[in-house]
């Protein structure tokens, strides 16, 4: 995948991140949920409410559509 | 009532068979279908029909306007937002700049669509969109493929464009549009498909009853890279100092990444304000043509009211007459 290739490209510049595969997106993502867990009680509920994530996708294939994978916070739903 | 008593006459005279209706339900006997409990001969029209039209039309009518009502309150919380994450982009514009016209091989259309119907005509003009930037984005050795958000515009996509279709993503509404969730998808897209040029298809928020349909451009880090070597806006990078000792590409790399996701997720705030405001725009006209269909059905429920009781006085009258004359 180009990512890779461009993170291991760059050399022993890229960082711990990048070359465990993750992209920037991800590594902000887990950075900004660090933060959120380090509020305080009520302010930590309602950015809990901001980080709910749940969608369905589903690769294609052919023309085909594969079985969809549901990302979800709240599985069972 | 002075006609129930005549009516009650009118059968007397014609010595029919006792009726159990009650003089009270003089109105519905007269709706009651003729086989039920009139009198031999006493034929009544009935407008039972339009009654029920009346009031199917009627409970339509309350229904739009509560989704109306529903849409409008909606639409106020997410306007804010989406007017805040205008901010996101705007930056990163600024920088790289946004080049639709760029040449390149791979070419990925991401359609944002809504779930839910019953919102106008949007996203039909977005899918008519893509569908045409597909046709542009053709050519030899190009590929262009389809990555599509929401129900709607992944079942007029399937009609015709099956085979381009990259990925599907559903159930998107679920909960309220955040980053999280946007970025989530954003790293999916990153790691599955295989672009050049990311080209993000939404309705673009101007007012309540104006909605643009719009295309944002996201290059990958390589035409960036290539892009930047070739001059213009992008060639002006190499002027700007990088801390940290990373390099330009890797520091390229973040910064296209990063500036997918701000503009997906702005795309997905200003397509669902969009949404709202066609959906309240679309369930306001229903409720007006509701009221105008329910107008209409009452003039021709009551003319068909009076024309029935006229012709039952008209019966009973010239029988009455025609046994006495």
């Amino acid at each position: 995948m180009a990512s890779a290739a461009a993170g291991a490209v760059a050399g022993a510049a890229a960082p711990f991140w990048r070359a465990a595969g993750m992209t920037y997106i991800t590594y902000s993502n887990i950075c900004a949920s660090l933060l959120r867990s380090c509020l305080k009680e009520p302010y930590k509920a309602d950015a809990a409410s901001r980080e709910k994530v749940h969608f369905a996708i589903s690769k294609w294939a052919q023309g085909k559509p594969e079985k969809p994978v549901i990302r979800s916070d709240t599985p069972g739903e | 009532m002075a006609m129930a008593a005549l009516r009650r006459e009118g059968r007397r005279l014609l010595l029919s068979p006792i009726t159990p209706n009650p003089s009270s339900a003089a109105r519905s006997a007269m709706s009651i279908s003729p086989e039920q409990s009139a009198p031999i001969g006493l034929r009544s029209i009935s407008t039972q029909v339009v009654r029920n039209r009346m009031k199917s039309v009627k409970n339509i009518q309350k229904i739009t306007k509560a989704m109306k009502m529903v849409a409008a309150s909606k639409l106020r919380a997410v306007q804010v937002r989406t007017e805040n994450s205008r901010g996101l982009w705007q930056p990163f514009t600024a920088l790289l700049g946004d080049t639709p016209s760029v040449d390149v091989k791979k070419n990925v259309i991401v359609t944002i669509t809504s779930d839910k119907g019953l919102c106008g005509g949007i996203n039909s003009t977005s899918v008519k969109v893509s569908k045409s930037l597909f046709k542009v984005t053709s050519g030899p050795e190009k590929e262009t493929k389809y990555v599509i958000l929401g129900e709607k515009g992944k079942v007029q996509l399937i009609r015709d464009s099956k085979g381009s279709i990259e990925m599907t993503v559903t159930e998107l509404q679920k909960n309220p549009v955040n980053y999280t969730q946007i970025s989530v998808l954003a790293d999916d897209i990153l790691k599955n498909v295989e672009f050049d040029a990311l080209r993000i298809v939404f309705n673009k928020f101007h007012s309540v009853v104006a909605f643009i349909p719009t295309v944002s451009t996201v290059l990958s880090p390589e035409v960036v890279e290539r892009e930047s070597e070739a001059g213009g806006k992008l060639g002006d990078l190499d002027s700007y100092e990088i801390e940290g000792g990373e390099t330009k590409s890797e520091v390229l790399q973040n910064l296209a990444e990063f500036q997918f996701s701000c503009v997906l997720y702005n795309a997905a705030l200003e397509n669902a304000c969009s949404e709202l405001g066609a959906r309240m725009s679309a369930m306001d006209s229903s409720s007006r043509n509701a009221g105008e269909m329910l107008d209409r059905l009452t003039l021709s429920y009551n003319r068909t009211r009076q024309a029935s009781i006229t012709t039952e006085l008209i019966e009973i009258i010239s029988g009455a007459s025609a046994l006495t004359g």
